[in-house]
């Protein structure tokens, strides 16, 4: 009873969260609309059987993340701009588009009938089987993933220099 | 909560992903939608992993590798950014037209 409340608790800190992000035009407002959002996520990973996810969520996505975001904001625009007026045309028109598609992706979640299965044993949840999932069948993706990150902060700190002239 | 419930919630945030990413204006307003539907992708992953699957691991290499990729892509998004404030003084994606067909 207390679990499903605290469940549905998380959920309420998912939508809120999102709500507040995609609604105001206020960017340090966004970014924390996001931060609680994600907070939300983590907890319900948490419930969902996967306490490291939910590790790895706030400590990724909540710590770097969202203090990268904070971090660009900073250097882009000050705080003090304000912010530019919604067209309302295409408010309405992008509001209208996500029910449309939010309707018809409801519509497939209810016809759709997925086999239910009785939930794995407890060590199969562990870190441990993560760890050793990750070192043997998914080895290749998991050293995949470590170049693309290296890749991805070499191309950051290559596009964020400043640009020098070209070499003559 | 039963997975269809949390179909729905996923379903939920990805449609308010969608909605912040059609009608801010503001780029790292839009990069902060499509982090909510990164979200809702993986919030939907967890659920099927923990009611309809029998070995749960792959579920959770899959939403670890989705963060991961979301941390390049950020890293990525925000340099963009700061490049284009430092060169064009502007980050308002009505006035970055200089693509528009």
């Amino acid at each position: 009873m207390l679990e499903q409340a605290v469940i549905y608790l998380f959920a309420a800190l998912v939508l809120s969260g999102g709500l507040m992000a995609a609604w105001t035009r206020h960017i340090l407002y966004a970014i924390i609309g996001l931060g609680i959002s994600l907070f939300g996520v983590a907890g319900l990973f948490l419930y969902l059987g996967s306490p490291f996810l939910a590790a790895m969520q706030l400590l990724i996505y909540i710590g770097g993340i969202t203090v990268a975001i904070v971090f660009a904001m900073m250097l882009s625009i000050a705080m003090t701009v304000t912010p530019p007026e919604r067209n309302r045309a295409k408010t309405v028109f992008a509001a209208v588009c996500t029910a449309a598609f939010g309707l018809g992706v409801f519509q497939l979640v209810r016809a759709a009938r997925f086999p239910a299965v009785s939930p794995a044993p407890e060590e199969a949840w562990s870190v441990g089987a993560i760890g050793h999932a990750l070192l043997t069948h998914y080895n290749l993706v998991f050293e995949t993933l470590s170049v693309v990150l290296l890749l991805a902060i070499m191309g950051a700190i290559l596009i964020a220099r400043p640009q020098r002239k070209a070499a003559s | 909560m039963t997975l269809e419930g949390y179909l729905t919630l996923s379903l939920m945030l990805f449609c308010i992903g969608v909605f912040a990413v059609l009608s801010q204006r503001n780029l790292i307003a839009v990069l902060i939608g499509v982090e909510l539907m990164m979200n809702a992708a993986s919030l939907n992953v967890m659920a099927f992993n923990r009611f309809s699957v029998t070995d749960p691991t792959t579920g959770q290499i899959f939403v670890l590798i989705i963060i991961g990729l979301a941390a390049a892509e950020v890293a990525i998004f925000l340099s963009i950014i700061v490049n284009l404030y430092r060169t064009r003084r502007t980050i308002d994606a009505e006035q970055l037209t200089e693509l528009q067909g």
